[in-house]
């Protein structure tokens, strides 16, 4: 029992950052269809950029700050100049530019910092809490509370504000968009901004537990992805509840079979699942009328 | 009120619009009536700014229409385009709400009343995926969703297309109230029977050009238009 609920804290935590970047992706889903795989880059930055003010003297939260500030920035830019342009090519072209992007910001961090492995403390101390036998660190709070806020604010965002419906009237339909006043470069430039900040905000919470490095982003956009697929695309409930289950199943498979079939057992359970599923656990089904 | 003059306007290098005149006076209906690629729709899409314009010019309430297309609502001219185009993911109720997206939020409610008491089925239905909508339902929701803008002047493409008769019919009865409320509209139509009885003033377009215009009502009873469009 005791075992089992650590195996829970630990899934929850790590869930918590496939959820984040989940998140990420359904914002820039949401807006133009496009998967952006350099989602997994900007939590690297939250975390290199954060480390690196905070080696420089700034004070953490000074660092996490700028972090963030300036992956939103990247994220604006990586819009303006790759994506723009590209406007009307098909959404698979649009895709393999992220993917490129992802390339590019990858190896832009390996020169411009290093290719150590790095850390910075904790927000709150480094002693686990007990909780009925179990531990929890209290970064792991921080992970779990930040995915938490981040998708309640998203989702008030997407349900109860005009914002948010301009940004999912974009998606579904650009052309009448425009027609009804919506400035839709705008709208793609606010969604990039905001999976970037969001990123890059899962990478500033995460560093502490599992320490950052300049190559970490892919197998994170990959989780986030799995993740976002499992809850349905598109999503925020989905793309919570996916990540948090994809973490869950990871830290059970290594707890209980063994770390090395994580990986593989949480791939067949997603694969089950959109096998009976294929719009994920929370996904619409189109309802369009011709 | 709407003054195009000498408008041209090419896809790729071929140009499809050869000079364009057309006016459109304060709280008339005016159509525009033709056959399949006269160029109507690229007339109305150039002035809703979503295709651009390589020559002539546009004068919407005195002034030179230069704005972006997704600033032209907020100055009066919104368009219904062809085809609906409806938000299909949202709610009846979101496609209404980013009708008024350029304008102040005050009066919203009301105006979706108004909507709703123009068309009963849309409040029947406004919490469902506009997707769902027969194709009749999708048409008033387009037009509804165009006047929640309050707009000063209204661009209407192929409202009836695809449509059964009978729902044409109610289509354009809603257009006669409109007018009589005071709207200025320029309809495009394929339908000329139908645009004709309800304009006031009508061009008829062949490959790019206005080649007849007028009364509509003349046009109606006018030989060349008869044999071409009424097919009586």
């Amino acid at each position: 029992m005791d075992a089992l609920l650590q195996f829970v804290f630990s899934g929850l935590t790590v869930g918590a950052v496939y959820a984040l970047v989940a998140l990420g992706f359904t914002i820039i889903y949401n807006a133009s269809d496009v998967v952006n795989f350099a989602q997994g880059e900007f939590v690297m930055l939250g975390g290199m950029i954060t480390w690196f003010g905070h080696d420089a003297g700034l004070p953490l939260m000074l660092a996490a700050a700028l972090a963030i500030a300036v992956t939103t920035a990247v994220g604006v830019a990586l819009n303006k100049f790759a994506i723009e342009p590209a406007r009307g090519a098909p959404v698979v072209s649009l895709i393999i530019i992220t993917i490129g992007a992802s390339i590019l910001i990858r190896g832009a961090t390996q020169l411009i910092f290093d290719k150590q492995i790095h850390r910075y403390p904790a927000f709150t101390g480094e002693n686990p809490i007990e909780v009925m036998g179990a531990t929890i660190l209290p970064q792991s709070l921080w992970v779990i509370g930040g995915a938490v806020a981040v998708f309640v604010a998203l989702w008030l965002f997407f349900s109860r504000t005009l914002m948010g419906k301009a940004v999912l009237a974009t998606a579904n339909n650009r052309l009448a968009a425009q027609l009804v006043g919506i400035n839709t470069n705008w709208v793609m430039t606010l969604s990039f901004g905001l999976s970037a900040a969001i990123g890059a905000l899962a990478g500033v919470l995460v560093t502490p537990i599992t320490l950052i490095s300049y190559d970490v982003g892919v197998a994170l956009a990959l989780k986030g992805f799995a993740g976002a697929m499992l809850g349905g695309m598109g999503n925020p409930k989905g793309a919570l509840v996916g990540g948090l289950a994809l973490g869950l199943l990871e830290a059970l498979t290594a707890g209980y079979l063994s770390s090395q079939y994580k990986d593989a057992v949480a791939f067949i359970v997603i694969l089950a699942v959109l096998f009976v599923m294929p719009q994920g656990l929370f996904g619409k089904t189109s309802a369009d009328r011709v | 009120m709407l003054t195009v003059e000498g408008l041209k306007s090419c896809y790729g290098r071929i140009e499809v619009l050869h000079g364009v005149d057309l006016e459109v006076a304060e709280g008339e209906i005016v159509t525009v009536v033709g056959a399949n690629g006269a160029g109507k729709t690229t007339l109305l899409r150039c002035l809703s700014g979503i295709q651009p314009v390589s020559g002539g010019r546009v004068i919407f309430r005195g002034a030179p229409l230069t704005a972006a297309a997704h600033g032209r609502a907020a100055l009066g001219l919104t368009q219904s385009p062809e085809g609906r185009q409806i938000f299909t993911n949202l709610s009846v109720e979101e496609n209404l709400r980013l009708g008024a997206y350029s304008r102040s939020s005050r009066g919203v409610r009301s105006d979706m009343a108004e909507s709703y008491a123009m068309f009963p089925i849309l409040e029947e239905k406004r919490h469902l995926p506009a997707g769902g909508l027969s194709g009749g339902q999708q048409q008033m929701l387009a037009i509804a969703r165009a006047l929640m803008a309050r707009p000063s002047c209204l661009l209407l493409d192929e409202p009836s297309m695809g449509l059964a008769p009978l729902l044409t019919k109610q289509i354009f009865d809603t257009l006669k109230t409109l007018r009589d409320r005071g709207m200025t509209i320029l309809l495009v139509e394929q339908n000329a029977r139908a645009a004709l009885g309800l304009a006031d003033r009508a061009y008829v377009m062949e490959t790019g050009q206005v080649i007849i215009s007028g009364m509509a009502r003349n046009l109606l009873t006018d030989p060349r238009i008869r044999d071409a469009y009424l097919g009586t």
